[in-house]
């Protein structure tokens, strides 16, 4: 496991808003399916003393960790002020924070995460499904019967299409051990490199996924820095550029962050790079045998 | 969102940036009241958004006699297809040196960087990839309210000192208008001093609403019709359209496409939790363009559920044959009901795509 257990207590933040509401009941049901402790608390300024499934409601995240000890927030709050609940969670000591909200201004994204970071705290997004290790905790938004515990990590930059690969690896008989969706923003807390380096010192991760896509060259720093062994897929060889593809992040700018560069690059470290998701299993169980 | 040059030059000169004295105008015959101002050497800069706009035609010199002339002219062409509408009329500044600086968002470091290079005008993506010793960078903590003296000194090396002041104005405005690019593009040194020559703002799409900006015009009608409803939707040139759910999947789902040897007209990303009326939306404006022979749907759900895709799909009625390959939350549900319609349903997306491929071709 990496960045928590099923002994991980969780707060969430935009506790009442719609979002926030329905995945609280989904993140207990799993907590409640594997024996975990799930989420402990909400947090929505000005809705303490209510209760969302059960989960009691505070003000402020201070607040709930006067009567709760928990380490992790996972974030709805809406696009504006969600920045400022990064940092308020950094502030209030927590060691991670999942935010899953989209179209957070870049500005506030580099501005929370610099404050997060020098108070310790890692965030994982924005703009991401969330992360879920099988058997032990779910912290986001990822659709969990989809999953089955195993030996590949994965990191991926999209949602659905990390459900996908997930998909075709249960298929395939091939569990998961930590599967984590980083975001699809230009500016994101953990990236590939961060995420590896969990992975490094986890036990249970014998194979590591890396699910990219066109922008930047986060990928390759990350597969770069790594000794696992790992399988990569980048979508958006058909991206043109300076196109926004979806995600904030995903646009091939200044001729950089293409998915042909990517791939040549990742193939030149002596990377298998999937040309369809659903080469992604053949490419692990072929890692597996060298092992 | 980008700011033609006149409106970042507006943005520059507010910040105490120094301009070259220049009129927006958007006739040949506004001039008239401002040439006694603009002196006898006229620069005329079609407001296009194009690059190498130079090259392309649309700066022209003038002088008082025929600067109205030229500027009529300029009014007749398109630079690269597009017609002038606007012109940035511009004294003409005697540069003596030229510089380079912008500000960007560094993925890697997750902070504005820096740059700055001694030879302004130039395209700074091949002195990147040329000379890349040339370019000097710096990183600045977002958290930081200005760029710090030393940094500065580093940064500009032997450049004139007024060229700091510049570069720290130059990172308010980036941090002030959510910029995610702020370049000027010469920075030109002159006997009257350091000025802004050409000027270029990006403004971050998710910031658009507190910038006061109301409508995205790098969009497309379609787009913005899409942006409207939640969707992203980006045009292509193909003749597959493409619906998904999810930025990854549906980027995935188009580069199978190619992989099987056809090409998609669009893409199409519905978001999560799409019920049925969106859904109807999205297949009626990817099934609008003319080029669209053949839609592919694919669409995993978690949050989104099968049996509102399928409702959708159905309401939408649309003339182009549609593919569809559901799996997740109520996919039974989903699949009856479209197969009760006769649509064609297959179980993977190298399924669907392969055989959008042979009806498109």
């Amino acid at each position: 496991m990496i960045y928590g257990d099923r002994n991980t207590k969780v707060l969430v933040t935009g506790a009442t808003g719609k979002q926030g509401e329905f995945h609280i009941g989904l993140m207990n049901t799993y907590a409640r399916n594997v024996g975990g402790k799930g989420v402990v608390a909400g947090v929505t300024p000005g809705k303490g003393g209510q209760q969302v499934h059960g989960v009691p409601v505070y003000n402020t995240i201070k607040d709930a960790l006067d009567d709760h000890d928990a380490t992790t927030s996972v974030l709805f709050v809406p696009a504006g002020a969600a920045g400022d609940s990064i940092m308020e969670a950094a502030n209030a000591g927590l060691e991670l924070v999942v935010a899953i909200t989209e179209h957070i201004p870049v500005h506030d994204a580099m501005k929370a995460i610099a404050f997060a970071w020098m108070q310790g705290c890692s965030v994982i997004g924005p703009n991401c499904p969330g992360l879920l290790s099988p058997g032990e905790v779910k912290m986001g938004i990822m659709p969990a019967q989809l999953f089955s515990r195993g030996n590949v990590g994965i990191i991926s930059r999209s949602g659905t299409l990390t459900y996908e690969v997930v998909d075709e690896l249960t298929r395939a008989g091939i569990g998961q051990s930590t599967v984590v969706g980083i975001g699809g923003d230009p500016v994101i807390g953990q990236t590939f490199i961060d995420v590896l380096q969990r992975f490094e010192k986890d036990t249970q991760t014998k194979v590591v996924v890396l699910i990219g896509e066109v922008g930047g060259n986060l990928e390759e720093e990350g597969a770069n820095y790594s000794d696992l062994p790992l399988v990569a897929y980048i979508a958006g060889k058909s991206a043109p550029p300076d196109k926004r593809m979806g995600h904030a992040g995903a646009i091939v700018e200044g001729g950089e962050g293409d998915a042909r560069s990517k791939i040549a690059r990742l193939k030149k470290i002596g990377v298998p790079v999937a040309e369809r998701p659903s080469d992604i299993p053949d490419l692990v169980r072929g890692l597996f045998k060298g092992c | 969102m980008k700011l033609l040059e006149h409106e970042a030059k507006k943005i520059l000169k507010e910040n105490g940036i120094p301009v070259p004295v220049g009129f927006f105008i958007r006739s040949a015959d506004e001039l008239l009241s401002h040439l006694d101002e603009l002196g006898n050497s006229i620069v005329l800069k079609a407001q296009v958004d194009v690059g190498s706009r130079g090259k392309a035609g649309g700066i022209v010199m003038a002088d008082k006699r025929n600067a109205i002339a030229k500027a009529r002219e300029l009014f007749g062409k398109k630079i690269k297809g597009l017609p002038v509408r606007e012109i940035l009329a511009e004294q003409r500044l005697e540069i003596q040196h030229e510089y380079y600086v912008s500000i960007t968002v560094d993925r890697s470091s997750k902070q504005p960087l820096i740059l700055f290079t001694d030879g302004g005008g130039v395209d700074i993506e091949i002195t990147a990839k040329e000379h890349p010793d040339a370019i000097r960078k710096a990183g600045v903590i977002p958290l930081m309210r200005d760029i710090p003296p030393f940094m500065v000194r580093e940064l500009i090396g032997t450049a004139p000192k007024e060229i700091g002041p510049v570069i720290n104005k130059l990172y308010h405005i980036f941090c002030a208008k959510d910029a995610v690019l702020a370049e000027i593009n010469p920075l030109a040194t002159t006997p009257q001093g350091v000025f802004a020559a050409d000027a270029k703002i990006i403004i971050d799409d998710n910031a658009l609403n507190r910038q006061g900006i109301k409508v995205n015009r790098d969009l497309s009608e379609r787009e913005r019709e899409a942006e409207k409803n939640g969707f992203s939707y980006v045009e292509l040139d193909g003749s597959i359209g493409v619906i998904g759910n999810g930025a990854g999947l549906t980027m995935a789902t188009l580069d199978l496409i190619e992989f099987y040897g056809g090409k998609a007209a669009n893409f199409l990303d519905v978001g999560g939790g799409a019920e049925s009326g969106r859904v109807k939306d999205a297949v009626r404006l990817v099934a609008s363009v003319p080029s669209v022979k053949v839609i592919v749907v694919n669409l995993l759900g978690g949050i989104t559920r099968c049996d509102e895709v399928a409702r959708g799909i159905i309401d939408a009625e649309i003339p182009q044959k549609v593919i569809v390959r559901l799996a997740g939350t109520n996919e039974v549900e989903g699949r009856r009901l479209l197969s009760d319609k006769g649509y064609e349903m297959l179980d993977t997306m190298d399924l669907v795509v392969k055989k959008a491929v042979e009806v498109a071709t």
